[in-house]
């Protein structure tokens, strides 16, 4: 038989005031199982905390209800006042008589006779309270990161410098992403390359960092410190312990094909680095399009004319590195913690048919324009129309193509295009004092340090024409390109002969951003953005404990807010692994096996995905909770008709005694 | 129908037995008064001619593939029950690979009659708007393309009532119950190890016979069936005290068509709407 | 409780919001009347039918729950299943013969103090209008 002790506050006058404290205590002392009850003048003090521990010894307590404050304020409180006598800190409940009782109610007897009831069903409740305990659970000390841009780089440094193993994945044959693109930084003007090359390198040689390039994760089981991850390694066809990186072989390819990282502008070979400073500095050999594959497969088959027995590279490689009996490898590997930071793509601007964008040469995106000024990229840094090579002189920016567009389906700003067109008016002016730049805009947003200064330096001081006001169509004539387009606040319709368009595309996933966050199980919205716990107070978790999201994965952002959120997801994934263990909250469900029927209703609307299958001696099929995932939320619990699962601190059991206690019985 | 059916039935169940694709067959055959159909239990193909199919066929079979776990059966079953076979199939209680669906587009089924054949036709049969099977493995009959559209004009008729008036309708209706729980043993969707109404421990529902307890048993097992009833109607056919229980049932299935846009059974892998939700979801709470 | 015409409201309240929303009703001390007496739970979506069906069949006049605002559930999509499931259950209410009036589920976020109070205010009134409810 329980013995429940009860302790009423007076809380100063806040209950008592109000609140006859004697007659509640006088009504608990008939309460079914109650073997005491007192009152305190401030139960929270330590005065009120060590009577409480008296009485608990003293009067042989088992359970014991506290009738105070709200438990929101002071249930971690008094659960250790109870841990400290000697009493599982979860036989404790609360009855709330200040917040919703004292304080809102202002006939003593109306009060008086609420708070008897309340106490009633918190005793009722608290008779049906059973010792809970977390659990320890191990976990791996190791971090995925995947994602090789400048948010993945940065959250693997921070964590490997914390002690703690990385292995970082990253799709593309070196890391860099997106920033590696670029040729300046707003609104330092800093070269990017300059900038994100060190922290690069730092990456290589980092003792706690393995990079796995070329390389994408396909499976990911387990969860929060004990995820088993398989990682599909590409074959690459190069040894890398024997290649120098000396250049030999992609200098001598014979072939070409239009590059990625140049976005078409410029052509690349077949055994590549994508790009100069590459990391690992080592090629890769792209064997959809390798001469010699093509023979080889020919060779299956002998159908059709024989491709030419290529292997250049081969003759030319003074390591005998190249090595075509390699194939792709599925490793599996298991970590603690995993980050996201699988960065973006741009917007197709092929969408905007009355752009021209894919038809007409000269129309590109912003990013092109930024390869075009890098010193390393097509065209050595010269700024070139694509179509003859000549300079341009009139050069039409065009804002918010992809973005702010319900008809595109992509209502949402992309936060950075004003201030990179910023940038390229400036740094086309640089290039070339007689370039004269148009700017459509629909506002320009400059929030960020330094940026709104920027901005202005660009309107003000580079002769730039900023044009309020959209485009409707864009054709070629002769040389040039016509732009149509409105100036909204002088109210009149504009035409631009521009010899380059520059479309400012917005920013949306990376390619199969979806696919990645199935694999994880974690959420994503309509634009495949990954969603991250809370928008405000928890930018880089989710939902799943364990798994962090950094980077432009999650929304639009630009550089210093990529290194902030890496470094943020960095300092998560160390706060996991630094324990020695993970404690789990026992307020978790549980299944009954018996009466489980395996019809997993409780799998489909857990939103934690704590649901496993488990199978009985009987050989059915029933329902598990993984308790370390479990939140407690109780939805399983509503969802099982036959009662099957049930949740720790509130079962089915407890609220349906504090029911009984108001109504009928 | 008729013979041709019966035929057809037979036939197959024969097929089935002797080629050992099944080890039971579970159809109708006619009960001891020579005229009712009762459920029957067929393992041998020499004992097929057991089999019939009439307008007396009104129990749901697919209840018994419960029973089949892991055994190969065959069950016959009308429109109405064919869909509980999509219900249990989407609640993981029966496997496709073990169940041999005898479809049969029914037109209509008569009210039970002891020792003499019915003439009137079941109220269900009035609503029906599946003839045709919605899965099978073997088709009696020609599927009917045509369906009526909904109609709910006995759950119309009750809404037009007052509140009080259709408390103390239910609270007459709730005098009568027995707690026999016919309604749910004769339910292919109540199929729980232990259901909530025996349970002591939380005593949801105590074992007194009273209007207070019956109201809540049949109120919580209406509720249970939201989004999952099929609409065969079995368990108002079985009730010895004749409470109208199709009008809980439709009552649900109509909230369920009209908030949810969805009928329980047609397809294998859909999800029931209450263990799912739309963030538009737009309800009439909150808003 | 039903003596005297004072309706017996229970609540049930979601620890994350609508709790949290009563307590600053409390902290703001906007009073509202004496009869609703608040049961925690840690989500809307763990309050079962079963619960709502005993209340109002053992003698509740009134039911209330209250849950995150949808969109806001600290659990992501609790409330999204409430909503559905209490949607279906008014309705069954209704048409078994207890008034749709009688059962309310209303969204209050932490900071709704002075609304908390205003809905149980005018839950109150209106359940005191609709009758203590005849149990048979």
């Amino acid at each position: 038989m329980s013995r429940i002790g009860v302790f009423i506050c007076h809380c100063g006058t806040n209950i008592g005031g109000v609140v006859n404290v004697p007659q509640v205590v006088e009504a608990a002392k008939r309460m079914p199982l109650v073997a005491y009850a007192d009152e305190n003048k401030y139960t929270c003090s330590e005065v009120g905390q060590a009577s409480i521990r008296d009485a608990i010894k003293e009067q042989r307590l088992d359970r014991v209800v506290i009738a105070s404050c709200s438990p929101r304020m002071h249930e971690n409180t008094f659960r250790r006042t109870v841990a400290t006598a000697g009493l599982n800190p979860y036989l404790l409940e609360m009855a709330n008589l200040r917040e919703h009782c004292s304080w809102v109610h202002s006939d003593s007897k109306d009060a008086t006779a609420k708070a008897i009831d309340l106490v009633r069903m918190a005793v009722a409740k608290v008779a049906r309270h059973e010792s809970l305990f977390p659990k320890q659970v191990g976990l791996t000390k190791r971090a995925l990161v995947i994602g090789g841009g400048i948010t993945g780089i940065q959250a693997a440094l921070d964590i490997a410098s914390a002690g703690h193993e990385v292995v970082l994945v990253e799709k593309e044959p070196s890391i860099g992403g997106r920033m590696a693109q670029l040729d300046k930084t707003f609104p330092t003007l800093d070269c990017s390359a300059c900038i994100l090359t060190p922290k690069m390198v730092d990456v290589s040689q980092h003792p706690n960092i393995t990079l796995l390039t070329y390389s994408e994760v396909k499976e990911v089981r387990g969860f929060v410190g004990n995820f088993e991850v398989d990682i599909l390694k590409k074959a690459k066809m190069v040894d890398y312990v024997k290649c120098t990186g000396c250049g030999n072989c992609w200098q001598a390819c014979p072939e070409r094909i239009p590059s990625e990282f140049d976005l078409g502008l410029g052509r690349r070979s077949v055994i590549y680095i994508p790009f100069a400073q590459a990391v690992p500095n080592k090629p890769v050999i792209d064997i959809a399009n390798c001469r010699y594959e093509r023979y080889l497969k020919w060779k299956e088959t002998e159908e059709g004319p024989e491709p030419p027995q290529c292997r250049i590279c081969e003759g030319v490689c003074p390591t005998e590195a190249i090595d075509r009996s390699q194939r792709d490898e599925i490793v599996t590997e298991k970590f603690g913690a995993i980050v996201v930071a699988t960065g973006f793509k741009t917007f197709d601007y092929s969408v905007y048919g009355e752009y021209g964008g894919g038809r007409y040469p000269d129309v590109i995106s912003s990013l092109q324009l930024e390869r075009l000024m890098s010193a390393a990229g097509p065209t050595e840094g010269e700024v070139l129309r694509p179509s003859d090579g000549v300079h341009p002189k009139n050069v039409v920016f065009i804002q918010c193509v992809g973005s702010r567009d319900d008809k595109v389906g992509r209502p949402y700003c992309s936060k950075v295009c004003c201030m990179y067109t910023a940038k390229h008016a400036v740094m086309l002016k640089e290039h070339d004092p007689e370039v004269q730049c148009y700017v459509f805009y629909i506002d320009v947003r400059a929030g960020g340090k330094d940026f709104e200064e920027f901005a202005r330096r660009a309107q003000d001081e580079t002769g730039a024409v900023y044009l309020r006001g959209r485009v409707s169509q864009i054709y070629q004539e002769g040389k040039k390109l016509k732009v149509l387009g409105e100036d909204s606040l002088m109210g009149r319709l504009v035409e631009i002969d521009a010899d380059l368009v520059v479309l400012a595309t917005g920013m949306e996933p990376s390619d199969n951003a979806d696919v990645i966050a199935q694999t994880l199980n974690i959420s994503y919205n309509t634009y495949n953005f990954l969603i991250e716990a809370h928008p405000k107070l928890r930018p880089v978790e989710t939902q799943t404990d364990g798994i962090f999201v950094a980077g432009t994965c999650v929304g639009p952002r630009d550089i210093p807010d990529c290194v902030a959120h890496g470094g943020a997801a960095a300092a998560k994934a160390v706060v996991l692994l630094s324990q020695d263990s993970l404690t789990t909250d026992p307020l978790t469900s549980f299944v009954d096996p018996m009466k489980c029927v395996g019809c997993f209703a409780c799998k489909e609307v857990c939103p934690f995905n704590a649901i496993e299958e488990q199978i009985t001696r009987d050989g059915r099929t029933i329902s598990s909770v993984n308790e370390s995932l479990c939140k407690g939320c109780g939805l399983c619990v509503v969802a099982c008709r036959p009662g099957a699962i049930n949740l720790r601190g509130f079962t089915n059991q407890q609220l349906l005694s504090e029911v009984l206690t108001l109504v009928g019985r | 129908m008729g013979a041709d059916f019966t035929q057809q039935i037979r036939d197959k169940a024969k097929e089935l037995l002797e080629k050992g694709t099944v080890e039971c067959v579970i159809g109708y055959e006619t009960g001891s008064d020579g005229v009712s159909a009762r459920p029957a239990f067929i393992h041998d193909p020499a004992e097929v001619d057991r089999l019939v199919f009439d307008n007396t066929c009104s129990h749901n079979l697919v209840k018994y593939l419960l029973n089949k776990k892991g055994k190969p059966t065959a069950v016959v079953v009308k429109g109405c029950d064919s869909r509980a076979v999509n219900l249990l199939l989407s609640e993981k209680q029966i496997e496709r690979n073990q169940a041999f669906i005898i479809g049969v587009v029914c037109p209509s089924v008569v009210e039970w009659g002891w020792n003499k054949r019915s003439e009137q036709i079941q109220k269900r049969c009035d609503w029906c708007r599946q003839h045709t099977p919605v899965v099978y493995d073997f088709l009696v009959g020609e599927p009917v393309t045509e369906e009526p559209p909904p109609d709910f004009a006995d759950v119309a008729e009750m809404e037009a009532k007052t509140t009080e008036e259709r408390a103390a309708f239910w609270r007459e209706q709730a005098e009568r119950c027995l707690r026999c729980y016919a309604c749910r043993q004769a339910c292919p969707g109540c199929y729980c190890i232990d259901c909530f109404v025996e349970e002591l421990d939380p005593e949801w529902v105590g074992i007194r016979i009273a209007p207070q307890e019956n109201l809540m048993w049949n109120t919580i097992r209406a509720f249970h069936l939201g989004g999952r009833c099929i609409s065969c109607n079995e368990c108002e056919r079985v009730c010895p005290v004749n409470i109208p229980l199709s009008l809980l049932n439709r009552k649900l299935e109509q909230e369920v068509l009209s908030l949810f846009d969805y009928r329980a059974g047609m397809s294998d892998d859909t999800i029931a709407p209450l263990i799912t939700f739309r963030k538009d979801d737009k309800l009439g709470i909150g808003e | 409780m039903s003596a005297d015409n004072e309706p017996l409201i229970i609540g049930f309240l979601c620890n994350w919001c609508s709790y949290a929303g009563a307590d600053m009703a409390g902290t703001s001390r906007q009073a509202y009347p004496a009869n609703i007496r608040i049961m925690r739970v840690p989500c809307s979506g763990r309050v079962d039918p079963l619960l709502i069906v005993k209340c109002f069949e053992e003698g509740a006049d009134a039911v209330l729950v209250a849950g995150c605002h949808p969109g806001d559930c600290h659990y992501s999509e609790g409330n999204y299943y409430s909503r559905r499931r209490f949607a279906l259950l008014r309705e069954l209410l209704d048409f078994m013969g207890i008034e749709k009036e009688r059962f309310r589920i209303e969204w209050v976020s932490a900071s709704e103090g002075k609304r908390f109070a205003k809905i149980v205010s005018d839950f109150t009134e209106d359940a005191t209008k609709l009758g203590s409810r005849k149990v048979s």
